[in-house]
């Protein structure tokens, strides 16, 4: 592949044959490649045209192969950002028995302070943590009928974390043998489980993208080798007049490129009918949620880059099978 | 300008279509060559073409050892042979001005230039005026003519024909082989296939004539 490569790079007419004209000045060379590109170019485009349904079912193939990637994508995506959005991960919620005065909260988390395993502490008043519970949960009308202020005294403690090393859960243990502690809550623990199942589908959504991306170039591989077959006696013409293997190969990588291009863009427009048919009841959701978190689309560089990456696979699978299909009528 | 020492051509088959062929075809010579079906007349322009190798000897065309010229120097080689072929082989789903710009598409010239040269190659077949149409609204031996207009666009110092009229009446066939002879006049080299004795005959030029793949006869008008 090299070697012909190589080739098609170098100017026309090299060799000391008679029948050869003048060696061509490059720029000559350039233009003759630009005027063949271009005629490649247009002449892939007439072919597809010429047969609209059976381009039409290509196309909606490889949109799909391509859309179901990137849907499950999105979808983790989002779930990720949601995860995401709980921070302090490693943070450990430390609740005070209810009846603790603040003075001793106030000691508990000084002397908390000055352990070596410990970064940071932030101390949350039960009327801190009432206002906070006011504002989010949206039970402000619920919380005025309360007499009494039922929320603990809570430590955020944050552990202090050496490389390689995560020394929680050794202090979550000596925080919950503390008398004045009613109860440690260690975020980490969920939020690495969350992790893991994100990180096991996300695994999978890779192998999908891929297995699907094989079954793009299948697609157009095949579409492109019955072109070929179709063609037999205009590529066997061609190559009685003198045309290379790379002139007889370029409409079809042409035809490739526009295949994976156009169902690129098809892919993302069908994304976009996902978007479009989940917008309500997803934002419905969202308003449930009291808007604490959002959900995105697929951004624009995203889409760029489906076009671009289908556009290649399309290119690649019609280069496979042209290079594999042309080349015959040529004595060896 | 062509010449062949001593060639052989056996096919995979057994089949011997050459034996020890040697013949020289100088520079803006014109030649026939004849001889019953399967006596080679195809294999012998296809070893021109570099469709086929020989089995044996050298075949040189314009000072080129085609044995020598190695797989992916051929669609070079071949853009200096024009080609007719007795079923024209015409792209159908292309216009006639398509057709006959292939090869300069192929060699990739300008734009301008292809128009040009197109136009001036149809007028040379008497159809410039059917430029736009397809080759199936054509009638046979405007097909050829078309066919003629695509192996001499790019001006190829050589011409083979293989049965160019096979294919068409008297009359066309007659027509055909004098545009061919304008070629020759010009300073093309022209080698036709043809076993429609009669007609070259009456044309008076070299012939050479085959019998089971060898040159039984090479019979050279005296002028």
């Amino acid at each position: 592949m090299n070697r012909r490569q190589a080739s098609r790079l170098k100017p026309a007419a090299p060799g000391p044959r008679a029948a050869a004209p003048p060696r061509t000045p490059l720029h000559a060379s350039l233009r003759a490649r630009r005027e063949q590109h271009l005629y490649s170019l247009f002449s892939s485009l007439g072919r597809l045209a010429a047969r609209p349904w059976a381009t039409a079912l290509t196309l909606a193939v490889l949109s799909l192969a391509l859309a179901f990637p990137l849907l499950f994508w999105l979808l983790l995506d989002n779930a990720r950002t949601l995860g995401g959005s709980v921070e302090d991960a490693r943070a450990v919620s430390v609740f005070l028995k209810p009846n603790l005065g603040a003075d001793a909260a106030n000691a508990l988390a000084a002397r908390l302070r000055g352990r070596d395993d410990v970064a940071g502490v932030e101390l949350k008043s039960p009327e801190q943590g009432m206002e906070e519970f006011r504002m989010q949960s949206g039970f402000a009308e619920a919380l005025k009928v309360l007499h009494y202020n039922p929320l603990p005294a809570v430590l955020i403690v944050s552990p202090r974390v050496a490389s390689g090393t995560d020394p929680a859960p050794a202090l979550v243990a000596e925080l919950g043998r503390d008398a004045n502690v009613d109860l440690v809550q260690y975020d980490a623990q969920w939020r690495q489980r969350l992790g893991a199942i994100l990180a096991v589908t996300q695994r999978g959504c890779a192998l999908l993208a891929v297995l699907l991306g094989l079954a793009a170039l299948l697609v157009v591989g095949n579409t492109v080798r019955l072109d070929i077959q179709g063609r037999g006696e205009e590529i066997a013409v061609m190559q009685l007049l003198g045309a290379d293997n790379g002139f007889v190969r370029r409409p079809f990588l042409y035809s490739g490129f526009w295949y994976g291009a156009f169902s690129g863009v098809l892919s993302i427009v069908l994304i976009g009918i996902v978007e479009w048919a989940l917008a309500a009841p997803v934002a419905q959701l969202v308003a449930s949620y009291d808007r604490r978190f959002s959900v995105h689309g697929a951004s624009a560089a995203v889409m760029l880059a489906v076009v671009a990456v289908s556009a290649a696979l399309g290119w690649l699978g019609a280069w496979i099978t042209a290079s594999r299909h042309i080349a015959l009528g040529q004595p060896r | 300008m062509i010449r062949f020492e001593h060639v052989s051509k056996r096919y995979s088959a057994g089949h011997e279509a050459l034996a020890e062929l040697s013949f020289e075809l100088g520079a803006g010579e014109m030649a026939f060559v004849t001889g019953h079906s399967g006596a080679g007349k195809s294999t012998l322009l296809k070893l021109v073409a570099l469709v086929e190798r020989p089995t044996r000897g050298q075949v040189l065309v314009n000072g080129q050892n085609l044995g020598q010229v190695r797989r992916r120097r051929i669609p070079q080689l071949r853009r200096g042979i024009g080609m007719v072929f007795q079923d024209h082989r015409l792209l159908m789903d292309r216009s006639v001005f398509d057709n006959v710009a292939l090869p300069l598409v192929i060699a990739g010239a300008r734009r301008e230039e292809t128009a040009k040269r197109v136009r001036a190659a149809l007028d040379k077949v008497g159809l410039l005026r059917r430029e736009h149409e397809a080759p199936v609204t054509l009638s046979t031996g405007e097909q050829q003519r078309v066919g003629i207009a695509r192996a001499i666009v790019v001006k190829p110092p050589v011409l083979i024909a293989d049965e160019p009229t096979g294919n068409l009446d008297p009359q066309l066939s007659a027509e055909i082989m004098a545009l061919f002879g304008e070629f020759q006049q010009v300073g093309t080299t022209v080698l036709i296939a043809s076993h429609d004795l009669p007609l070259i005959k009456r044309l008076g030029k070299r012939v050479l004539v085959l019998d089971h793949g060898r040159l039984i006869d090479d019979y050279r008008p005296q002028r």
